[in-house]
Parts: structure tokens; sequence; C-alpha cells
């Protein structure tokens, strides 16, 4: 399913100032994401990353600046937008089972019985993980709980997933199997989604745009189309020559050095 | 393993109990009886109506006691461990108060209400208040953020929040409080019931030493022992069974 052209969440200069250190986190970030893009937000550890993604959902009210989705100002958290955390292990209810963390949020939305059985059997089969619905995710292992944790906000059938460094704790081959499972669920759900990771590989892989951030106080250095086409595979699109020269580019932007066996001449 | 463990354990107690008899037998004090002598007096004093006019009231006013410390410390502590600027403001006077050993607020409550069960049960739940709800308010405050940050994005309203969210969240905590308090209630009646009662264990155990009934001195203790320990373990069955989650959780991270 390709990104649409409407313009679903729309940040203009926006700027978060802690009141109580006195640190400028964002110093003015403009960004845009379309309807079912897969938009990706990467910037050096430290950044306001996770700040950004608070401010843009409405947890944490912005310095100046706006955020409005679908048109409408976020002051506070809208039901549209779900941000799931990186540490799963904070965010999910540890005294709730598998089943019972997705269900959790469905209270609110007065859906009948049946029909939130079905919703949360609906998103723990696309996460795959009907066949542990009752256990406790504290028994599952971490790409697990985080798949809980996505399956809980799909449940709740936002517009826009935003998305902290979801990945960041788990290995490499979940991690691949996770990114691959972000993307099958814009398709399928046809969730927009707004990833933040300091994976520049991560972002390309996924993404139909990155945003390059710059280091605190932080704003947008550059922004990059990714024109990899709407199927990604872990294989065949990490060797992508325009793949390699993107990744390459960002890399340089930032200014880190490269893994010397990926570099490309 | 286990079994051996058992067997030592009872070994122990029995090396110690032959120990104490025998060295009764030889020193023939009054003020220490033989084992045999005590177990004796026990049975004949508790399996019949004593336990029933000494024992039970005791175990009631403990539990109204506290039932009551229970109640006001969960709800009082998680309210205010949930909400900071609240906690900020009554902090400091709570870990105040909290520093009051509870046996001294006895005096007041014999002025203020009299010697009868109500001053023996406020009493009760004074002391076992304090724990219960301090525990209490730093369980609601160590709720993750991302949690409260979780129960905001899926919009609930701040009563739920506190209900589904913070309360069990501060479970560990509560039952923390929930424990010490038990044992401060069970000191509590003891005290209070020695120094104004006419019925109950406390005053038995005294009145007992007061009329040189030494033996039944002595089982009124062990009474006191076997009951502490039925209570404590019936409280850890409960809350085991409660805090299993908690229990499984913390045992896979370590
Ligand atoms: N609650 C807070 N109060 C005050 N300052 C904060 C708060 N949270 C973050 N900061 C500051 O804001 C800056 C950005 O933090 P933030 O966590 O948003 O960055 P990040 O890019 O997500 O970092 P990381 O890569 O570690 O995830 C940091 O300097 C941090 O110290
Ligand atoms: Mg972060």
């Amino acid at each position: 399913m390709n990104a649409g052209t409407r313009v679903l969440l729309d940040v203009s200069g926006l700027q978060k100032r802690y009141d109580s250190s006195g640190v400028v986190a964002i110093e003015s970030i403009t960004l845009d994401v379309k309807e079912r893009e897969f938009v990706s937000i990467v910037g050096p550890s430290g950044c306001g990353k996770t700040t950004l993604l608070k401010t843009i959902c409405g947890l944490l009210r912005p310095t100046a600046g706006s955020v409005t989705l679908d048109g409408k100002l976020v002051t506070t958290p809208p039901p549209e937008m779900v941000l799931v955390f990186q540490d799963y292990a904070r965010s999910l209810f540890p005294w709730l089972t598998v089943a019972g963390n997705v269900r959790f949020p469905l209270k609110k939305k007065n859906l009948a019985g049946a029909e939130s059985t079905r919703a949360v059997g609906a998103a723990l089969a696309a996460v795959g993980l009907d066949r542990f619905a009752k256990q406790y995710p504290w028994q599952l292992s971490g790409g697990m709980q985080q798949r809980v944790a996505i399956a809980r906000a799909v449940a709740f059938r936002p517009e826009i997933l935003l998305l902290d460094e979801p990945f960041a704790s788990v290995d490499a081959l979940t991690r691949a199997e996770l990114e691959d499972l972000t993307l099958r669920l814009r398709d399928e759900f046809g969730i927009t989604m707004l990833l933040v990771t300091h994976d520049i590989d991560e972002a390309v892989y996924l993404s139909d745009r990155v945003f390059v951030l710059s280091p605190p106080p932080s704003v947008v250095v550059r922004e990059f189309a990714i024109p990899l086409g709407g199927a990604r595979d872990q294989e065949a699109t990490r060797s992508d020559p325009r793949f390699l020269s993107l990744r390459n580019e960002i890399h340089h932007l930032i200014g880190r050095p490269l893994p010397a066996a990926e570099a490309v001449p | 393993m286990k079994v051996r463990r058992t067997a030592l354990g009872i070994a122990t107690v029995v090396v110690l109990l032959a120990a104490w008899e025998l060295s009764a037998r030889l020193n023939k004090t009054v003020y220490v009886p033989p084992v045999t002598a005590i177990a004796a007096t026990f049975v004949h004093e508790w399996f019949s109506a004593q336990f029933r006019d000494q024992a039970l009231p005791s175990l009631l006013r403990m539990f109204a006691g506290y039932a009551i410390a229970s109640t006001c410390g969960v709800a009082v502590g998680v309210v205010i461990g949930a909400y900071r600027p609240l906690y900020r403001l009554v902090d400091p006077v709570l870990q105040f108060l909290r520093a009051i050993p509870p046996t001294a607020i006895i005096p007041v409550g014999i002025l203020l209400i009299g010697i009868g069960d109500t001053m023996k049960i406020l009493v009760i739940a004074f002391g076992a208040f304090w724990p219960i709800l301090v525990n209490s308010v730093d369980g609601a405050r160590s709720v993750p953020q991302e949690r409260l940050d979780t129960a905001r994005i899926f919009g609930l309203s701040r009563s739920s929040t506190l209900l589904t969210v913070i309360f069990p969240s501060a479970l560990p905590g509560v039952f923390a409080g929930l424990r010490t308090g038990l044992s401060i209630a069970f000191i509590m009646i003891v005290v209070s019931e020695m120094i104004g009662s006419t019925n109950g264990l406390g005053y038995y155990i005294l009145q007992a030493q007061r009329t040189f009934a030494i033996p039944e001195m002595y089982g009124g203790i062990v009474l006191l022992a076997i009951l502490g320990y039925c209570l404590n373990a019936g409280f850890v069955a409960v809350e085991h069974r409660i805090l299993a989650w908690h229990h499984g959780q913390s045992a896979r991270t370590v």
C-alpha cells in the first residue's frame, strides 16, 4: 500500500524547553507525515528524540510551535495517535496477561465484549502471538514483549503509531523480524508510522522519508526521500545500491564513521 | 533435601526444649518452670472457654484495628503517592508523625476515649496505619513514568488511572506495608491490653505474672507466638496469590 498525499501529521516550529532543568531539548522542528507513510527520525543519542515524540503526541506541552493531526491542534493525547515506548517492561502491565494488556485500552472505547475479544484476537494474530494470549508479558522474551506493546497499540486502531526506538533493546535477528512486522502492520491496518531511531540503516530500510536531526538543541538538518518502493526485503533492499548510497550519505551527514565492512566505494 | 532440612529444624527445636526441661528440673526455680509443666498448663488453659474469653477478644480487636488501618492507610497512601503536589505538601508531616512510637499514643487514647475497646482498636489502628501509609505512598510513587504516559495515551481518566494503573503498580509496596502493619498491630494489642483491660491476652499474661501463675504466664506467651506465626503464614499465603505476577517478574529479572 503506497503512501497517500494527504498530510496527516503536521509539526511546525516545535520547541521544547524543560522548565525543571532549563534544558532546551528541541530547538525548532518542522516536519510532516502523510497518510500511510512510513517516516523515520534519526539523530544522535540525547538529541531529544523521546522529547519530540512525547511532545508530538500531547504528553508534553510545547514551548513554541504546534502539532496538528488531521487538521486538529494536538493539546492532549488524541485517540488517533498511540506512542510505543522503547522500554516495554515499563509500559506493559505485568499484572495482566498478554490478552489482558491488549484489551486494557479497549475498555475506554466502549466496545461490546465480543467485539473487543475479536479486536484482541486480530491484533495478537497480526503480531504472531495468538498462542501466548494467556501468558504474562514477563514470561516472554524481550522481542515478544515489544510485540505485545505493538499489538496493544494496533488493537486501539490509531491512525498513526509513534515508535520510540522500539527495537533498541532486542537482538539483531529479532530486530529484523520486528522491522518487517511494522511494515506489514502498516500495509495490513493502514496505520501511518513515525519511528525514532539512532540506527541509520533501520531508518532507510523502513522509511519513505527520513528526517535527520542535529545534536541538541536539535533542529532538522535534512530530509531524505527514500525511493526504494513499497516492498522491502531485508536482503534485497539492504544490498540495493540506492540503499547503500543513501545510508552512506546520512552517515556522512551525521559524521559517524562507517562500519568498514559495509562501506561502499 | 527439603525433608532433611525439615528434620534438622525439628531436631533443633527438640534439643532446645530438652535443654530447657533439664535445666529447669535441675535448678528447681519457680520462675522458669519445666517445658512439660508449661505444656500441660497450656493444654488445660487454652483448650477451654479461656480461649473464647481471653484470646478471641484480642484477635477481634486486632482485626478491627488492622482493618481500619489497612483501609485508610492504603486509600490515603495511594492517593498521596499518585499526586505529586499533595505528596510534597504532606510528606514532612508524615515523616514526623510516623516517628512517634505507637505505644506512646496509648496514654492519649486513654485520656480521650477511656480504657474501652474503642481505645484499643484505635490505638492498634494508629500503630498499624503509619507503615501501611508510608509504604503505599512509596509504592504509588514508584510507578514507571512510561506506564503513566501509556494510561494518558489511551485516554484514561484520572480516576481510572488511579484505580487500574497506579493501584496495581503500588501493590508490592502496599503489601510490604501491610506486613509490617500486621506485626505492629500484634504488638499494640498486647501492650494496650496490659495497660487498661479486663480481658485479652495481654491482660491474661500480666495477670498471671502478678498472681505468680508462672506456667500460665509462659503458656500465654506461647499462645501469642503460635497466633503470630499463623497470622504471618496466612498473610504470606494471601500475598503470594495476589502478588504472583510480581514474584514471577522479579524471579525472571534476577
Ligand atoms: N523530564 C525531563 N526533565 C528535564 N530534562 C529532560 C527530561 N527528559 C529529558 N530531558 C533532557 O532533554 C534532553 C533530550 O532528552 P531525550 O530523552 O528526549 O533524548 P533522546 O534523543 O530520546 O535520548 P536517547 O538517545 O538517550 O533516547 C536531554 O538533555 C535530557 O537530559
Ligand atoms: Mg529516547
